[in-house]
């Protein structure tokens, strides 16, 4: 009994687990240029399916927050569902911050999350001025990271560091 | 996950977890509520047999619509359900303690408002059966009987 049970807690326990917070982040192409290229600004980073109305509405708010820290943010998104036209994407929510492609075997390794496992987009991760992520979204979504308001005192705290 | 070393207002919080509490949790059982509340008044208002039609049908779409209404803005997951079904279960056993709902003219402001006669309320409930039997004498040919 015990010899199926063990197996099957570890089994679960890797699928659930993701990685801590805080911690170094690891490094993530957007287009061209690597996420530590931002290093000096706080990052606002978020994993997303193109097609996922919560995302769409989370762009809207990353957008507002991108005008209301100007200079001290950086706002960036990656598409990871199959078939994601990111460039579409920008034009119909009228984004201004890189949208790009990635797979979702390197958005699982990037938050830390076993390969396959489910996750609930959009995935948010906060990365502070030294490129530490200080705030990441639950496996299965944290709507509290998506909320103008909160994200708004997340940022303050964080740049108050 | 959030990094516990930071200093963030409550408030913020404090704002996202009760609208996410009204959401999930309260207005599924408001739903529930106000559907059962509706369809009940409204089938004791017809059995009436004293309104008229358009009141009727007035009082049928308006109680469509909302409880339609609370179905599309509900968040619609299983920890929903318990709250619902208390929505539903807390009209039903108000409902099963109300003798009759009318319509009376208020004297004063010369307009229909609705009037809840209680099981409890025996004075209310035979001042009901009198104006009912009133009624019915008026109007030869209908059963006297309430």
């Amino acid at each position: 009994m015990s010899r199926t049970l063990i197996p099957l807690l570890a089994l679960s326990g890797a699928l659930w687990a993701q990685g801590p917070v805080p911690r170094p982040a690891p490094e993530l192409k957007i287009g061209a240029a690597p996420v530590s290229n931002w290093r000096g600004r706080i990052v606002l980073l978020a994993f997303i399916s193109t097609e996922c109305p919560h995302c769409q509405r989370a762009s809207g708010v990353f957008e507002q927050l991108l005008h209301e820290f100007a200079g001290k943010l950086q706002v960036a998104e990656v598409a990871f569902n199959p078939g994601a036209d990111a460039a579409a994407f920008r034009k119909r929510f009228g984004l201004s911050f890189p949208v790009s492609l990635s797979s979702s075997d390197a958005a699982h390794d990037f938050l830390g999350i076993e390969r396959g496992a489910r996750l609930g987009t959009p995935q948010v991760v906060v990365i502070d001025r030294s490129g530490v992520i200080r705030a990441q979204s639950e496996r299965l979504g944290s709507p509290i990271l998506q909320t103008h308001d909160y994200l708004r005192e997340l940022l303050k705290a964080i740049e108050a560091r | 996950m959030i990094d516990h070393s930071l200093v963030i207002s409550p408030a913020a919080a404090l704002v996202f977890h009760l609208k996410q509490g009204f959401w999930l949790y309260a207005w599924p059982m408001m739903i529930g509520f106000l559907t059962i509340l509706g369809y009940q008044a409204l089938s004791r208002v017809v059995t009436l047999g004293t309104t008229k039609w358009p009141v009727v049908f007035v009082l049928a779409c308006v109680v469509s619509m909302i409880s339609l209404f609370g179905w599309v803005t509900m968040v619609r997951g299983i920890h929903m359900i318990p709250f619902y079904g208390c929505g539903v279960g807390l009209a039903s056993a108000m409902m099963s303690r109300v003798y009759a709902i009318t319509l009376p003219v208020h004297p004063l402001l010369k307009m229909r408002i609705i009037r809840v006669t209680w099981r409890g309320d025996l004075d209310g409930i035979e001042r009901l059966k009198q104006a009912l039997r009133a009624r019915a004498a008026a109007q030869p040919g209908t059963d006297a009987r309430v």
